[in-house]
């Protein structure tokens, strides 16, 4: 058969082309076996550059298409809907990535980078060559979901769901639902009832015939995919399987502990935060002078990142205080003040107007507590003064970061979603997928992925609900045509599939060529397993078969000995 | 059954993910985008924060998906005209502006371009190149079709000229061409139509306008990016010579009780990125930023901030300018300003180049887009989202916001606002059913 | 003589590995150039005999990346990568080709500074070993 490749190489502004040579790179792939075709883009995935591709493709009549730039990862979907545009079918497109693998990570070698590249594309232009047509399935979806945590983010995300209709299970490890929320009186800089919120929040759940809330429950196993997950919730001594065709993950954060530093867990009115919160929430603060020390535990090496919410918990608080006791001094003692936006800024404003006294200090000179007989003494290094000052207080309050909870490794392992270096959960792109993991059909919200506001937590859990909620009111998902399919003439049936395949999607049954393996479409998931575990190479996967992967080993080989002439 | 109808007001990104979730979601959306394309202020930045992913590679796919989907229809060039009735049965009237040009015909191909004699200053380019009267505001646009600018065109102004009508040979120019009205009914509106940049020049103590070698956050990223007008070389205006001194001057206008009190949330990061990248584009450039509170508070941010640091040399001096000239004569700029604490000593500090990171206010529609909706405005000009439990519901309901048009906020933050919006049009929408 | 340019093949699941090497390169990470990724849907679709193949006909390495030990997309693909190359390694011992020409490793989608980490070690692992002897008789 003869076939009629394209290829297109990406520019991609500056990305690639500063460092491949993108014109010897065209000019190279030219003379590779297929291809009649070969052309550059300033932005392939721009619309012009999407309308050349197409406009090629239909001059050359061609049949398959290479192109070569980022990652399939984020743009495979808009080369291959632009295929689809114009009569080719989008398994007959192949992407090559000379960008996150090529151009940014050999940014000072242009020539081996080019060379590189250049392999690379001859390897994509050998699979297309072989691949082959396909068509998809369907599956449907249940017209459910599953929110793991009950926190504010949860809360949020199964009211969204409900009020759309849509059923849903709710599983909370503690007793009762509001997570961090539970400690806190008042939401700041927004001035609202935390436990009003929760209340209307859980009436929500309450009242809807279509929730389920496990308490005291737990996630233990996990299996199927996006459509049709099946959840195994363990709780109160019981196990019930969930059918479900989406799951948000909510799980939260915690408060660090700041145990041994700044006289914590040792000198008697040294706090943290939430504990500040409890009292103010108690309405009996004995205190009249307050110290608030911020960035406890975070910016600092072993915990790089900002916590986003203490800054503006400080402000708030230190606010409150004064309301309760006006006579009050109030100290935060802080390296930036992180108030950003409107209502944080001005709830800044708000604080240094009514007297509250801010204290800056550096990593290098971190304040020291001790007490001295009934009061505490904040020994500190004012930046601005630009001397040492001590600081009388009653109360020294420990603005700690928000932590990813100790069994979220737990979390990550069972739902099979990644976690980032501080334990926290990492969505599938941190710009555009914000709530979205790479896996289809699960979502993440509220500090479980990052430390958050609670309207943040509010506005995201809302975001996962609607992400869940598109699967679910489509009522079908496709399945991707990457499963394996068995050829029974080379079929032993010796069972090596059936037992490798983690879905149970194969089974030995009569053909008309004798026994031999039957995989279930809408089962397999294409990871692939079998195929390897086939001595027979009876079982190909479909976008990588075998001879599609021998045929990019052959191309490495003979671009390697091109290239190096 | 026939589907429930959503209009989206502005097509940045907020707009763009907030189309794509309710199409998605079975909606039937209409985008309204006053400018020729949509794309919004993401389309003008060279990189994104703190992967320094390429802003266009990833935003230009989602341009496309919204052009391609069958359940979003585009009005480029359009605004919205008059809202009646209330959610779920909005009225809603849409003008789309004539372009003066048949759009099923234009190709795009260019030939008016080369041939119109008219140069005007490049919004899309920060004003530091020139368009075309007819003009395509950028490469990747969506749609691409081109406009004439009713308001520079010597045809239109003067009736001379009409030279772009006699190269087309796809014969898409129509001068004759008048504003369309379409309305429709719609379930829910929802608002995304961002921010503009402060004036810089409002602020003359900051020398932009006074010194050439003074420029803008915006205009730099149009400096480093790949297709702006430098082909991404770092050169600065007054003569074209690569900067050896850079310096980034935070919180003009912003966080500033006389002009605008907020903090516009994302100047800090972005002149890291910015700060990042002059470095990767001119190696040998020296670099500082001048700020008052660092506020690195997003997932990576503050690692991204000591990547600034250790990795690429930039210097982080907390102050703020007490006067910024001219060094001498035409080129760089002399500024003074006092040092760490209040022992500290002015200085005075020669720079090749400056670059300012203005407040981000409020979209200049907000006002009569308000007049139109019957939503509110807080103080600073924003739309106003009261209730806490629907962080994108405004003060009319079934009017929903999301992305800077309710306050700063950074891209993440604008898309999972978009997406809560999807969700909450739902609710309204089919409250109830499955 | 010329320096020495290794040709490497390096397998990478779709979740984690070439996650780990995307983030790579969005994070700028400089390695060696040697490395071209083949992108499969889980390290346990590697047939043995592509590494075979890969090395009997002059690779100088190949690298099988795949999700750390319970995080696999697929459940449990990479208990299986994690027996199979393994013994592919005997294999090639068996047959005369140095089993450190193969290599196992786990890269989640988190590490790209793992993924730059495994990148520079292999291909400096594979300079320290020379030519694949099988170069010579490639075509």
């Amino acid at each position: 058969m003869t076939v009629r490749i394209g290829v297109f190489i990406c520019h991609c502004g500056h990305n690639i082309a500063s460092t491949v040579d993108v014109e010897d790179v065209v000019e190279y792939a030219k003379g590779l076996p297929g291809v009649v075709y070969s052309g550059r883009n300033l932005y392939s995935c721009s619309q012009e550059g999407l309308t050349s591709i197409k406009e090629s493709i239909k001059n050359n009549e061609l049949d398959r298409v290479v192109v070569a730039a980022c990652t399939p990862r984020t743009h495979e979907p808009v080369f291959r809907r632009a295929c689809e545009q114009v009569g080719i079918n989008k398994y007959l497109f192949e992407f090559v990535n000379i960008r996150e693998h090529c151009s940014w990570i050999h940014t000072k070698e242009k020539e081996e980078a080019t060379k590189k590249a250049k392999k690379l594309v001859a390897m994509g232009v050998a699979k297309v060559a072989l691949l082959e047509p396909q068509e998809e399935g369907e599956s449907d979806v249940v017209p459910k979901a599953v929110v793991i945590g009950a926190g504010l983010s949860g809360l949020s995300a199964a009211a969204a769901l409900l009020n759309q209709g849509i059923e849903t299970h709710i599983v909370e490890k503690e007793a009762t639902v509001g997570g961090i929320l539970r400690d806190i009186a008042v939401i700041g800089p927004d001035d609202v009832d935390a436990q009003e919120l929760i209340r209307s929040l859980t009436e929500t759940v309450e009242k809807s015939p279509k929730a389920h809330l496990h308490l005291s429950s737990k996630v233990t196993e996990l299996k199927g995919f996006i459509g049709n997950f099946e959840l195994t919730i363990e709780g109160g001594g019981k196990e019930e399987t969930v059918q479900a065709g989406a799951v948000i993950v909510a799980t939260g954060g915690v408060e660090h502990r700041p145990e041994g530093e700044y006289g914590f867990g040792e000198l008697k009115g040294v706090i943290t935060q939430l504990e500040l919160e409890k009292i103010l929430g108690s309405g009996e603060l004995g205190a009249r002078r307050i110290v608030i020390i911020n960035c406890v535990g975070s910016r600092q090496p072993g915990r790089e990142y900002c916590s986003r919410v203490c800054c503006n918990a400080s402000l708030k608080n230190a606010v409150r205080v004064l309301d309760t006791d006006p006579d009050a001094s109030v100290t935060i003692v802080h390296r930036d003040i992180m108030s950003c936006g409107t209502v944080a800024e001005e709830l800044y404003r708000e604080a240094s107007d009514r007297g509250v006294r801010f204290v800056r200090y550096g990593l290098d000179q971190r304040p020291e507590v001790s007490s001295e007989g009934e009061q505490l003494v904040v020994e500190v290094f004012d930046e601005t003064l630009d001397e040492k000052i001590d600081l009388e207080s009653d109360l020294v309050v420990l603005a700690t970061p928000i932590v990813s909870p100790g069994d979220s490794s737990e979390t990550s392992k069972l739902l099979k979603v990644p976690r980032d270096k501080h334990g926290f959960f990492l969505e599938a792109h941190v710009k555009l997928r914000p709530v979205e993991f790479a896996t289809d059909g699960v979502f993440v919200c509220g500090s479980a992925r990052w430390p958050v506001s609670a309207r943040e937590c509010i506005w995201q859990g809302q975001a996962a609900a609607a992400k869940a909620s598109i699967p679910i009111s489509e009522g079908k998902v496709v399945i991707e045509a990457i499963t394996a399919v068995v050829d029974p003439e080379k079929c032993a049936a010796c069972g090596n599939c059936v037992i490798s395949c983690p879905y149970d999607a194969i089974e030995i049954v009569d053909t008309e060529s004798g026994r031999a393996a039957r995989v279930s479409e809408a089962q397999c998931k294409g990871c692939g397993t079998c195929v390897a575990a086939c001595h027979n190479d009876a079982i190909q996967q479909k976008g990588f078969s075998s001879r599609q992967l021998g045929a990019m080993i052959d191309a490495l080989i003979r671009a390697t000995a091109e290239v190096s002439r | 059954m026939e589907k429930k109808k959503v209009v989206v007001v502005g097509g940045g990104i907020a707009g763009i993910q907030a189309s794509l979730d309710l199409a998605d979601r079975g909606f039937e959306v209409h985008l309204v985008e006053k400018s020729p394309s949509i794309g919004g202020h993401m389309a003008q930045l060279d990189k994104t924060f703190p992967t320094n992913d390429c802003s266009m590679c990833i935003l230009s796919p989602k341009m496309i998906s919204c052009a391609d989907h069958d359940n979003i229809v585009l009005h480029t060039y359009s605004e919205l005209e008059a809202v009646e009735g209330a959610a779920p049965s909005f009225k809603v009237a849409i003008r789309e502006k004539a372009r003066y040009i048949d759009v099923d015909r234009c190709t795009a191909c260019g030939d008016c371009v080369a041939k119109c004699p008219v140069k005007v200053p490049s919004e899309f380019e920060e004003g530091l190149t020139i368009r075309k009267a007819i003009y395509i505001p950028f490469p990747q646009a969506v749609p691409m079709k081109m406009t004439i600018d009713k308001d520079q065109c010597r045809k239109l102004t003067e009736d001379k000229c009409g030279v772009c009508k006699k190269v087309c040979q796809a014969e898409a120019v129509d001068y004759e061409q008048e504003d369309d009205i379409i309305e429709l009914d719609a379930a829910a509106i929802v608002v995304a139509n961002g921010f503009d940049m402060m004036d810089a020049s409002t602020m003359p103590q900051y020398g932009f306008g006074v010194c050439k070698d003074v420029v803008t956050s915006l205009q730099l990223e149009r400096i480093l990016s790949a297709s702006g007008p430098t082909s991404g070389h770092l050169q600065r205006p007054s003569d074209g010579n690569e900067p050896k001194k850079l310096g980034f001057v935070q919180c003009v206008g912003s966080r500033d009780t006389r002009t605008h009190s907020y903090c516009s949330s994302v100047c800090c990061m972005y002149a890291t990125k910015e700060a990042i990248l002059a470095r990767e584009h001119a190696p040998d450039v020296q670099i500082t930023i001048f700020y008052m509170d660092m506020r690195a508070t997003g997932k990576g941010f503050q690692e991204f901030v000591s990547r600034a640091k250790d990795s690429y040399d930039v210097r982080y001096v907390r102050t703020r300018p007490a006067m910024i000239q001219s060094a001498n004569g035409e080129s760089g700029v002399l500024m003074s300003y006092e040092t760490r604490g209040l022992a500290g000593e002015p200085v005075t500090e020669e720079l090749d180049l400056l670059v300012l990171c203005p407040a981000l206010v409020p979209a200049k529609d907000n006002y009569s887009l308000t007049k139109i909706l019957g939503t509110e405005l807080d103080a600073d000009g924003f739309f106003v989202t009261p209730k806490l439990a629907y962080p994108t519901d405004t003060t009319v309901y079934g009017v929903l916001v999301c992305g800077f048009a309710s306050g700063p906020i950074d891209i993440p933050d604008s898309v999972s606002q978009a997406s809560a919006v999807a969700a909450r049009a739902a609710e309204i929408i089919e409250g109830g059913r499955a | 003589m010329t320096e020495f340019k290794p040709d490497i093949l390096a397998f990478c699941c779709n979740w984690c590995s070439y996650a780990g090497a995307d983030l790579a390169g969005v994070n700028r990470l400089q390695m060696p150039t040697n490395v071209n990724v083949v992108r499969v849907m889980c390290s346990a679709s590697v047939k043995p005999e592509y590494v075979i193949k890969a090395l009997s006909q002059g690779i100088d390495g190949v690298l099988v990346l795949g999700c750390h030990i319970g995080d696999c997309h697929y459940m449990t693909g990479n208990h299986r990568t994690a027996k199979r190359i393994p013994l592919t390694a005997k294999v090639l011992e068996k047959v005369g080709i140095d089993s450190r020409r193969v290599k196992l490793d786990w890269v989640s989608a988190a590490e790209g500074d793992k993924f730059q980490q495994v990148i520079t070690e292999f291909v400096e692992e594979i300079k320290g070993l020379g030519p694949n002897p099988l170069r010579e008789v490639r075509f």
